[in-house]
C-alpha cells in the first residue's frame, strides 16, 4: 500500500501486522500522510510507540530507518561523516604515486568517503522511507533544533557536494517520554498524539496478535492483573510491552496466573525494587479472580 | 466549504480564548486535517482538531471539554458525543483530592503562623495574593534577589569541542589540516568534553509555618529563574505539589508571583513534605528534571505525614540527582541548632548539605556553595 485511502483502511492495514491502532492514532497518522507532517507521539513508556513505526514501514512497504537519540548527539551521528581514516589513507596512496589531478582531490570528498546517517538517508530515501525518530526528548536543545530545520524543508546541505532535498518527504514519527518538555517550535511543526494504556479488551486482544500461542484465558487473567498494578500507585507502572512480556514468560512455563507463579514471575512485568516489595505484599489481591 | 472553515477558525479561538496555545499555523493544519477526512464524521471532527491543536497532554481535557461545549450548541446528539470522549480519553486521571473537614473559623491558618510550630493537616484552599506584602517589601526584596545570582555546578557533557590538547583524537580536524600540507600529518587535533551547569531544582515550602519565607522565596525563584543560562525548575507546596516554572516565566517580577499565587492553591495551608518529594520524584525527577542535578529544598521540615513515606522519598531523591542542599529557616547560619522535628530528622541522612534559611544574607550562602557541590 503506497497511501490508505481511508483512516478505516490503514486501521486495517496496521491490524494485519499485529499493531492495534486507536482511532486517534489511526487519524493522526492518515493525516500526517495526507499533510506531509511529522507526528509526534508521546505516552507512557512501553505503550507501542516505537512498533508503530515498525508496522507503518511494513503496511507502507517503506524502509524504516531509526534514529535513536541521546544526550550530546550531533550531526556528526544523526546526519553524515567523512570516513577519515579513509581519506587519509587515499591522500597517502596519492602522494606514492604522485597524482595531484583535481579529479584525485575531488574525489576525496565524494561519495566514496561519505558515510550516511540515519537523517541523511532518510532525506535520500524521501516518500520510500519512515523515519522514526526515537525519544527525542533525550537529546538536548541544540540537536532539537537542528531537527527542526531538518524536519522543514527536508534538505540537507553538505558543503562538499551540495544540496540534497528529499523530492516527497518521509513520513517522520517522533516519540517522547516526556523526560524533559520539547520545544513549542517543534511541536508546532508537527502532528501531536498522546498514547494512553489501551482498555483491558483492547490489551487482551494486542496479547493475542503479538503473541498467538498465548491463550485467550491467560490473556485476560495477565491484563486483569496488569491493570490493578497501573491502579496500584507504582513508582513505574507496567507499560504494554511488559504486559505481552508476562503473558509471554508464563505461556513459556507453562502455568496459569495465582499468586503463587505472579511472585515467581514478578520480574518480567514490574521493574522497580520498591514497586517490587509492595507487590508481593499484595500478590493474592492482584491476582484474584472477577 | 467556507462555512465550514468559518466554523473550524470560530472553534479553534474559543479553545484559545479557554487558555490552550493556538496559533494561526496551528488553525491552518486543523483545517487541513479536517479537510483529509470526513468532517460529518463526529470522531474525524474530533481527532481532526485534536492532533491539530493540542500539543500537549495537560490540554486535552480543555480540549474536551470545549468541544463538546461548542459542538454541541451546534445540535450534536449527546449520547453519541460522550461515547466518543468516553473512548477518546480512557486514562482520564483524577486529580482532584477530597479535602479534611474545615477546623472552623477559630483556627485559621493565621493562628498557626504566630504559634509558628504547628502544621495544618487541612488544605486551605485559597488563593492568597502577593498585594498582601507591601510596596516598599517587594521593592526591597527585588533589589537584593536580583544581586543573587545562582551558580550551579559543571559537569562534563557528552558533547566535545576541538581542543589542542586532549584524548579523542579529532580525525575530521586532523584531516582538514594535512591537506595544507599535503597530505602530511604535521599536528594531531583533538576533542575534549564540553562542560555544562547542572540543572537547578527548587522546591518550596510554602505552607503556613512557612508563609513569613515562602514569599521571599518566590521572590528568590524568580529572579533565580531570570537571567539563568541554565535550567532552573521551581516546584512549591504545601500540602500538595504545584509545578511553577512555566507561570515564572514573565519579565515582570509582580506578574510572575501573581500568577505563581493564582496557581498555588493551598497557600498557607499544612505541611506534607514527604508526600510532596515523593510527587515530585515519581512525576518529575524520575522523567529527568532531577537527574544530575542540584535539588534545593527550602522547608522547615515540619512534616504533618508519614515519616516513612517522607524518608523513602528523601531516599529515592538523593539516589536520582547530583546533590540535595535543604535550606532551614530555623537553622542558623553555620548549619548548627537545628531543630529536632521529626521531618528533619527523618530526612537528614540524606541531605548533602544543610543550610540556615533565615534571612536573605543566608541566600548568599546558598549562592556561594552552589558553583562549589561539583
Amino acid at each position: 500500500m503506497t497511501r490508505p485511502g481511508s483512516v478505516a483502511e490503514l486501521t486495517d492495514a496496521l491490524r494485519a501486522t499485529g499493531y492495534l491502532a486507536d482511532r486517534g492514532l489511526a487519524t493522526a497518522v492518515h493525516v500526517a500522510l495526507a499533510l506531509d507532517r511529522p507526528v509526534l507521539l508521546e505516552g507512557e513508556v512501553g505503550v507501542g510507540k516505537t512498533e508503530l513505526a515498525k508496522a507503518l514501514a511494513q503496511v507502507l512497504g517503506r524502509r524504516l530507518i531509526r534514529l535513536q537519540c541521546h544526550e550530546g548527539i550531533d550531526a556528526a551521528q544523526a546526519l553524515y561523516e567523512w570516513d577519515h581514516a579513509r581519506q587519509l589513507m587515499h591522500i597517502r596512496a596519492l602522494q606514492e604515486t604522485g597524482t595531484s589531478s583535481d579529479e584525485a582531490v575531488d574525489a576525496l570528498f565524494g561519495p566514496r568517503f561519505l558515510q550516511e546517517r540515519p537523517l541523511l538517508a532518510a532525506v535520500r530515501a524521501g516518500a520510500g522511507a519512515v523515519l522514526l525518530v526515537d525519544e527525542i526528548d533525550r537529546a538536548d536543545d541544540e540537536f532539537e533544533a537542528f531537527l527542526l530545520e531538518l524536519l522543514s524543508d527536508f534538505q540537507v546541505t553538505i558543503p562538499e557536494v551540495g544540496t540534497i532535498v528529499a523530492e516527497e518527504p518521509p513520513l517522520v514519527l517522533l516519540t517522547s517520554n516526556r523526560t524533559r518538555e520539547l520545544h513549542d517550535a517543534l511541536k508546532r511543526r508537527c502532528l501531536y498524539h498522546w498514547i494512553g494504556y489501551p482498555s483491558a479488551d483492547r490489551e487482551v486482544a494486542i496479547v493475542r496478535s503479538r503473541r498467538p500461542e498465548v491463550s485467550e484465558a491467560l490473556a485476560a487473567s495477565v491484563v486483569a492483573a496488569v491493570h490493578r498494578l497501573r491502579a496500584m500507585d507504582l513508582a513505574k507502572p507496567p507499560g504494554v510491552a511488559e504486559t505481552i512480556d508476562w503473558a509471554r514468560t508464563l505461556e513459556f512455563l507453562g502455568d496459569d496466573l495465582d499468586a503463587g507463579t505472579a511472585d515467581l514471575t514478578l520480574g518480567a512485568v514490574v521493574k522497580d525494587h520498591d514497586d517490587e516489595e509492595l507487590v508481593r505484599t499484595r500478590l493474592d489481591e492482584l491476582t484474584a479472580r472477577g | 466549504m467556507a462555512d465550514l472553515v468559518g466554523l473550524l477558525v470560530r472553534f479553534a479561538r474559543t479553545l484559545r480564548a479557554e487558555g490552550v496555545p493556538v496559533g494561526p499555523g496551528d488553525v491552518l493544519t486543523y483545517c487541513a486535517s479536517v479537510a483529509a477526512l470526513d468532517p460529518t464524521d463526529l470522531a474525524d471532527l474530533y481527532w481532526g482538531g485534536r492532533i491539530a491543536l493540542v500539543t500537549r497532554h495537560e490540554d486535552v481535557a480543555t480540549y474536551d471539554r470545549v468541544f463538546e461545549d461548542f459542538f454541541l450548541g451546534t445540535g450534536v446528539d449527546p449520547g453519541e458525543l460522550l461515547e466518543l470522549l468516553l473512548r477518546a480519553e480512557p486514562d482520564a486521571e483524577t486529580t482532584l483530592e477530597t479535602a479534611a473537614p474545615d477546623p472552623g473559623p477559630d483556627e485559621r491558618p493565621d493562628e498557626e503562623t504566630t504559634l509558628g510550630l504547628m502544621a495544618s493537616d487541612v488544605e486551605t484552599l485559597s488563593t492568597r495574593a502577593f498585594a498582601e506584602c507591601t510596596e516598599d517589601e517587594l521593592e526591597a526584596l527585588r533589589r537584593i534577589m536580583s544581586r543573587v545570582r545562582l551558580r550551579p555546578p559543571l559537569r562534563r557533557s557528552r558533547r566535545t569541542r576541538p581542543s589542542r590538547r586532549g584524548r579523542r583524537p579529532d580525525l575530521r580536524a586532523t584531516v582538514r589540516r594535512s591537506l595544507r600540507t599535503h597530505g602530511e600529518l604535521v599536528a594531531l587535533r583533538y576533542r575534549r568534553r564540553r562542560v555544562r551547569p547542572r540543572p537547578l531544582v527548587l522546591i518550596l515550602d510554602i505552607s503556613g509555618s512557612m508563609a513569613d519565607y515562602s514569599r521571599a522565596l518566590l521572590q528568590f525563584a524568580h529572579s533565580a529563574q531570570r537571567g539563568a543560562r541554565f535550567r532552573v525548575e521551581v516546584f512549591c507546596f504545601g500540602t500538595r505539589l504545584t509545578y511553577l516554572t512555566p507561570s515564572l516565566r514573565t519579565r515582570s517580577p509582580d506578574e510572575a508571583l501573581a500568577r505563581a499565587a493564582d496557581l498555588v492553591v493551598d497557600w498557607e495551608g499544612g505541611t506534607r513534605i514527604g508526600h510532596a518529594i515523593d510527587e515530585f520524584v515519581r512525576r518529575w525527577g524520575r522523567r529527568g528534571m532531577a537527574r544530575g542535578g542540584i535539588v534545593v529544598i527550602c522547608s522547615d521540615g515540619l512534616d504533618r505525614g508519614d515519616p516513612e513515606l517522607l524518608e523513602n522519598a528523601m531516599q529515592k531523591l538523593a539516589r536520582l540527582c547530583h546533590r540535595v542542599v535543604w535550606t532551614n529557616p530555623h537553622v542558623v547560619a553555620g548549619g548548627r541548632g537545628v531543630p529536632r522535628t521529626v521531618g528533619m530528622l527523618v530526612a537528614e541522612p540524606y541531605v548533602d548539605e544543610l543550610l540556615s534559611g533565615r534571612d536573605l544574607a543566608s541566600l548568599d550562602e546558598l549562592a556561594a556553595l552552589l558553583p562549589e557541590l561539583g
